[in-house]
């Protein structure tokens, strides 16, 4: 009896060490590190632009620019975009062939652009809002709309239009999503194209400087206010455009709208905006 | 016995039947084709340029021309361009972190 009593102490004390030996080590706290991230990258901004509130930057180039702030306010009495909202609004209301519609895919009757983009841990990949879109019509037996632009670009203003005000507070909560995120990150800050820039280069260091005749966004506020209705462009174009845009002027050749790259950039991108609100859709030059 | 392994000696210098019945080595691949495989590598590492499949288009249209020089011309310059954004490519991933504004 007492030996049974013995070896089962002996056993219990073997499995209990074995688990502590074995125990993983403590888990990473990966939004403790993109907090510390988005602590530098907005920190980067209050000390090159120490005059500019916080909340401004997501007026984008107008923060950093009186005489052209004054312009777009104007421009903003009158916007440019109304038309595409209310196509989006209607697009977003047409039943599709089975009955359904966009608005049967999405909560708050739409207003949900707060809670784009964000890391899907079942599908490890990030989801934007357009993406979303899509896979509505698809799951719905409807094609999807073509990319960057036009009815993509219309349903998506509508539901930025409707969210306003809603404050960007994107989580990274797994090691799939930092992974995604430093992806984000590798993009953001290195080097591509023929005349080796990133986007780093041009928003960060070059923010607030002339490029020729334009003076350089902060990219701090970048991912706020898409999609833009764009002088340069004629129309309504997403952020994907946007980003296609800015590969083509350095020589590089562009990705596919909602690729795995442009979307753990914008993921990348939004996080760093942290904090600020979404005010999209907006018009730019 | 002399003159056996002088042609003892002959034989086994001279090629096999085999070798000298086979097809001619392939010949070295074009300088399209070369551009073509290092445009390939540099889009499958997320870093083509921009002009470059353009280059190899217009390369093979003056070739089909008959325009030889010409299309060595632009079919260099693809290979040159791709060649660059593999190296772009291998150097951003070693040294993206320092290109971070502190």
């Amino acid at each position: 009896m007492k030996k049974t009593i013995q070896r089962r102490l002996l056993t219990g004390a073997l499995v209990l060490m074995t688990a502590l030996v074995t125990k993983p080590a403590h888990a990473v706290n990966y939004q403790a590190l993109v907090d510390a991230d988005v602590k530098k990258f907005q920190g980067y901004f209050r000390k090159e632009f120490p005059d500019v509130k916080f909340e401004d930057y997501g007026d984008g180039v107008y923060a950093l620019d009186e005489d052209a702030r004054k312009q777009w306010k104007e421009m903003e009495e009158f916007p440019p975009y109304e038309l595409d909202v209310e196509a989006g609004k209607a697009l977003f209301n047409k039943p599709f062939a089975n009955g359904k519609s966009l608005a049967s895919c999405f909560p708050n009757g739409g207003a949900v652009r707060g809670n784009y983009p964000y890391f899907d841990e079942k599908r490890k990949q990030v989801v934007t809002l357009e993406m979303a879109i899509n896979e509505c019509r698809v799951a719905n037996g409807e094609k999807p709309y073509p990319g960057f632009k036009g009815d993509l670009a219309k349903v998506s203003a509508y539901m930025a239009y409707i969210s306003r005000g809603q404050k960007i507070d994107v989580k990274v909560k797994s090691a799939a999503a930092y992974n995604a995120y430093m992806k984000g990150k590798a993009f953001f800050y290195g080097k591509r194209g023929q005349l080796n820039m990133s986007c780093s280069g041009c928003h960060m260091e070059y923010a607030g400087r002339h490029l020729r005749a334009e003076i350089m966004s902060p990219a701090l506020g970048h991912t706020t206010h898409f999609p833009v209705f764009r002088s340069k462009w004629g129309e309504i174009g997403t952020l994907h455009k946007r980003y296609e845009g800015c590969n083509d002027n350095i020589g590089a050749k562009p990705f596919e709208e909602q690729s795995e790259e442009y979307r753990d950039l914008e993921f990348f991108q939004t996080i760093m905006s942290n904090g600020l609100k979404f005010n999209g859709p907006a018009a730019r030059k | 016995m002399k003159k056996v392994l002088l042609l003892l000696s002959m034989v086994a210098l001279m090629p096999s039947g085999a070798g000298v019945l086979a097809a001619p080595a392939a010949a070295a691949p074009s300088l399209i084709e070369q551009a073509e495989a290092a445009r390939k590598e540099a889009d499958a590492l997320g870093f083509e340029w921009r002009d470059t499949s353009k280059l190899i288009k217009s390369a093979n249209e003056a070739l089909d021309k008959g325009q030889k020089e010409e299309s060595d011309k632009l079919a260099s310059l693809a290979l040159l361009q791709s060649r660059a954004a593999i190296a772009q490519a291998k150097s951003t991933a070693k040294n993206w972190k320092m290109m971070i504004p502190k």
